[in-house]
């Protein structure tokens, strides 16, 4: 049994210790935001943050997790408020998305770390594998986060999920609200 | 008169009317879509809810090009809805989404003994054919061209109903109603679509459905800071890990399946020590195929371990070795029998002896997505449930249903996204595999490829060797222009596995001879040269090949941009006014080498510029689209990179103007990735490439500054997925050559010299 916590809950897994992280988290915790792309630590599609620092899971196994601090893209945040989720979709930093959970950990970590980084610091910390090609957006998407983080700019790109039909009918007119009418304005 | 595209949207148009107008749709399929409570369908598109949310169906699988954002734009563009309230789900494979382009284009693959479409007879006959097979692949960039048509008189006739019911409740003229922003309006009187739309599901559609005047555009930045007036609509749920994948999928009971397949090509499983998995923590079982052997445990990882302790053997009947391949192409250029497979003005016949001949190779090229093969299947009661990303669903659901011989109306196929595809999920071996040890196991199974099952398993760029001649004359005039490719056939070889569920094997017997005009696709200079010839020597060899982002442009513009330049610096002419000097007949290609040239600095192609240029008309020369591309390198010797990528493209009409800058962007990296990297070489049946740091692919670190001038015009749009990735090999080549004097012709363009 290898124990840690896991988005902020104590979990225990009943599996072999060499059992890579990435394959707890993915078969036994049903957390698939965390994806496998080669096992070796060659993609970064499987970074989760161990004790706060971007790791690729693939590369830890649950016996050296052992006590530690674990976040996966599921746990970054409840309602996809991160200062990085609000940037990458505002710069529509994205195409298939899947290896967007990696990459969002490692600008998490390195935002954190670095509040205000340079595009060389940038470019030399996100090591992640994307074959859409996104790379382009990065640099601005990171920094636009940093600012973020800092209060000094604000975003909402991405709506919060599970918005009520009240709170939806509020914002968007088209939609009606279940209390009140029966579509007239 | 041949089938063109616009012939093929016309048609479309006549008789769009039946797939839209419910009343009106064919009796040989059902509705496709399902309302749910609350629901109205309108037609096989659209649904519309009471509260008010849109439900667009996408028969088009998501693989990061955005065509879930796209389709739906189009819907409510023409609806007058509030992008807010539109939601997407995945369409079910249906006879109803019919892909139209696609299937005339790969006509020659499907009906390989009939000639091209010819007339409007034809046209019945591609479309029953389509409609039949339930064809509705997601290939080759015809999404826009195939359903834009469609989704478009969806929503016209939804809107119109909409009006129509609100008409009835005021009494007014139906004619006089407008829609916006989800409301249908009439002079100060406004009710909302969702209040409208049961009333409106029980009237009779006017036909032809009321299209908006014009083609849709993208409106233009509808908001401060340019963002974009449609933001894509699968983001949000994909930056917290909700968004699933067909390896996401979780059910009752389910257990994991790992997987070893044999070398290439046509391995059978031959033994394996089931004795040394025994009793392993977490096994649940173990499958045997006749090709194949998997694992089913609680987890992956289990799985995995076990089939390594198994260390199952194969025997290989056909080898694959790069050096023989070599061999074989390399002999078939010199001395093999060509095809002509596409002639200008007199072909070679004044050819004569060429000045100049060159010789280009070209390794197979991986795909590299990041997510391998996926699939998830429940097999119960005589009835399959497959959870799988594909571009070909139909012909997936078939093989599963064959591979367990029931029938296919006993398959559910639940289309799920690909993590990236670049045409590696026209591939669908892991759907018949996941079906038989669902059955097997009699529990539900996901099973996944390992990236070494996915690279030894995929089909690559074919390898490729051509020699360019030309007659020049002596102030650098091209007369006669000729290349000659000896390479597989590969699009042949599969459309056999697409169409016919053929093995590798019977697919490349099939192909063997027969020249394939796909292999040279591209390869027809956009220069003013009178007389051109391309020849195709096909050869048979071990590997089974096919098709990349990118396509056949993906070389042929490399050997022909790369042909040219040498041709002008021979004859000391500038390499792009030499080529603007050419391109007389296409305005709009001479265009876009201006515009690159003065987004990325040309500075007359000096040497030890170190900036290199290429450009490419993708598709014919009426619809196609037009990309040129300034390369430039920084450094020398190892430490040669390169800095920036300077294009100037024009795509026609723009729907979604920062899907196709995301597509461009990505097509000029992924291009990068083909021109660095993504070969690999095969030693008895195994690639070298066995994991995904050995395809050099760049990452963020290597990327150079890209710089984008998008000309939107009112032509016809065409796709921007893949026109980017054809011009940057031959632009690095170029531009190595102008840094170092070192001349490349081979890709990747990395060799020991550099």
């Amino acid at each position: 049994m290898s124990k840690m916590t896991v988005n902020e809950r104590p979990v225990q897994f009943d599996m072999d210790r060499d059992t890579p992280l990435l394959w707890a988290l993915r078969d036994a915790a049903n957390l698939t935001g965390t994806k496998y792309g080669c096992g070796v630590g060659d993609c970064g599609a499987c970074m989760v943050l161990v004790d706060g620092e971007a790791l690729r899971s693939c590369l830890v196994t649950i016996g050296e997790a052992e006590g530690r601090y674990i976040t996966t893209i599921e746990g970054l945040s409840r309602d996809r408020s991160h200062p990085v989720q609000q940037a990458l979709v505002a710069e529509q930093a994205i195409q298939c998305g899947f290896c967007t959970p990696g990459i969002t950990m490692a600008a998490a970590a390195l935002l954190d770390r670095s509040p205000v980084p340079g595009e060389t610091e940038i470019r030399e910390t996100i090591n992640n594998l994307c074959r859409c090609g996104v790379y382009p957006r990065l640099v601005r998407a990171i920094q636009r986060a940093g600012r973020v983080a800092l209060r000094r700019e604000t975003i909402s790109a991405a709506p919060a999920p599970g918005i009520s039909a009240e709170d939806a009918a509020r914002a968007v007119p088209a939609l009606a609200n279940p209390v009140e009418d029966e579509g007239l304005d | 008169m041949s089938l063109t595209r616009r012939g093929l949207l016309v048609g479309a148009a006549a008789g769009g009317g039946l797939l839209v107008a419910w009343s009106l749709m064919p009796r040989s399929y059902d509705i496709p879509l399902e309302p749910g409570a609350g629901e109205t369908a309108f037609g096989a598109w659209v649904k519309i809810a009471e509260d008010g949310v849109i439900t667009i169906a996408v028969p088009q699988l998501e693989m990061g090009q955005g065509v879930t954002t796209i389709l739906p734009q189009l819907v409510a563009m023409e609806m007058g809805a509030d992008w807010r309230q539109i939601a997407v789900e995945p369409a079910p494979v249906s006879g109803a989404y019919p892909n139209l382009p696609l299937a005339a284009k790969w006509a020659p693959l499907w009906r390989p003994l009939i000639a091209p479409l010819s007339d409007d007879e034809d046209d019945m006959l591609l479309k029953r054919w389509a409609e039949r097979h339930r064809f509705s692949v997601t290939a080759d960039g015809t999404s826009l061209a195939a359903y834009e048509r469609p989704c478009r008189e969806a929503a016209a006739t939804a809107r119109a109903l909409l009006c129509m019911a609100a008409a009835k409740r005021w009494d007014v003229p139906w004619g006089e109603c407008r829609a916006a922003e989800g409301f249908i309006t009439h002079e100060d009187k406004r009710l909302r679509f969702g209040a409208l739309a049961a009333e409106a599901g029980k009237l009779t559609p006017p036909d032809p459905p009321p299209l908006l005047p014009g083609n849709p555009q993208d409106p233009g930045s509808g908001l401060s800071n340019d963002e974009p007036a449609f933001p894509r609509i699968d983001l949000p749920s994909k930056v917290d890990g909700s968004y699933l994948f067909a390896g996401d999928v979780r059910l009752p009971d389910m257990v994991y399946a790992a997987i070893r397949h044999g070398p290439l090509d046509q391995a059978a499983l031959s033994s394996f020590e089931a004795e040394k998995a025994a009793g392993m923590k977490g096994l649940v079982g173990v499958v045997r195929g006749k090709r194949w052997l998997a694992a089913v445990a609680h987890s992956w990882w289990t799985a995995e371990k076990a089939l390594a302790a198994m260390a199952p053997r194969f025997t290989v009947t056909e080898p694959v070795d790069s050096a023989a391949m070599i061999d074989q192409l390399d002999d078939a250029v010199r001395r093999g029998s060509p095809q002509r497979v596409a002639e200008r003005g007199q072909g070679d016949d004044r050819m004569g002896t060429p000045n100049l001949a060159l010789r280009y190779d070209v390794a197979p090229a991986m795909h590299g997505t990041v997510e391998t093969a996926a699939a998830t299947a429940r097999y119960a009661d005589g009835r399959l449930e497959l959870w799988i990303a594909t571009q070909a669903e139909e012909r997936a659901r078939r093989a599963a249903a064959e591979a367990l011989d029931i029938s296919p109306a006993d398959v559910v196929l639940y289309p799920m996204p690909a993590g990236g595809s670049f045409d590696r999920r026209l591939d669908f071996d892991h759907a018949i595999e996941v079906a038989l040890i669902a059955r097997e196991t009699g529990r539900p199974v996901q099973l996944l490829w390992s990236r070494w099952q996915d690279h030894l398993t995929l089909h690559p760029r074919p390898p490729v060797a051509a020699v360019l001649s030309a007659a020049v004359r002596d102030d650098g005039r091209i007369d006669s222009f000729r290349a000659r490719l000896a390479a597989p056939s590969t699009d042949r070889e599969f459309g056999a596995r697409l169409f016919e569920n053929a093995t590798n094997w019977a697919a490349k017997d099939y192909a063997a001879d027969e020249a394939d005009p796909m292999v040279a696709a591209g390869m027809m200079p956009p220069y003013g040269i009178p007389d051109v010839a391309v020849d195709h020597v096909p050869v048979r060899i071990a590997l089974p090949t096919g098709r990349i982002r990118g396509k056949a442009d993906g070389y042929t513009v490399f050997f022909r941009e790369s042909f040219i330049d040498e041709v002008a610096r021979r004859y000391n002419r500038e390499p792009l006014s030499y080529r603007m000097e050419m391109l007389g007949r296409d305005v709009r290609l001479a265009e876009c080498l201006q515009r690159a040239a003065r987004l990325g600095e040309w500075d007359g192609g000096k040497d030890r510029s170190g900036r290199g240029l290429a450009c490419h008309c993708m598709g014919d020369d009426i619809t196609g689209g037009r990309i040129a591309l300034i390369a430039r390198m920084r450094g020398s010797g190892t430490g040669m990179v390169v800095e920036t990528m300077s294009a100037a493209v024009d795509i026609g009409r723009v729907v979604n103007r920062d899907i196709a800058l995301q597509q461009i962007e990505g097509g000029l990296i992924f291009g990068l990735g083909l021109a660095l990297g993504s070969a690999t070489s095969y030693q008895n049946g195994l690639p070298s490439a066995a994991r995904l740091s050995a395809l050099n692919l760049p990452k963020l670190g290597d990327t150079p500054e890209i710089r984008i001038d998008l000309i939107e015009s009112d032509a016809e749009p065409f796709d921007p997925g893949e026109i980017g990735v054809t011009v940057v090999a031959p632009a690095i080549a170029n531009a190595i050559h102008s840094a170092s004097g070192l001349r490349i012709r081979r890709i990747p363009l990395i060799s020991e010299n550099l």
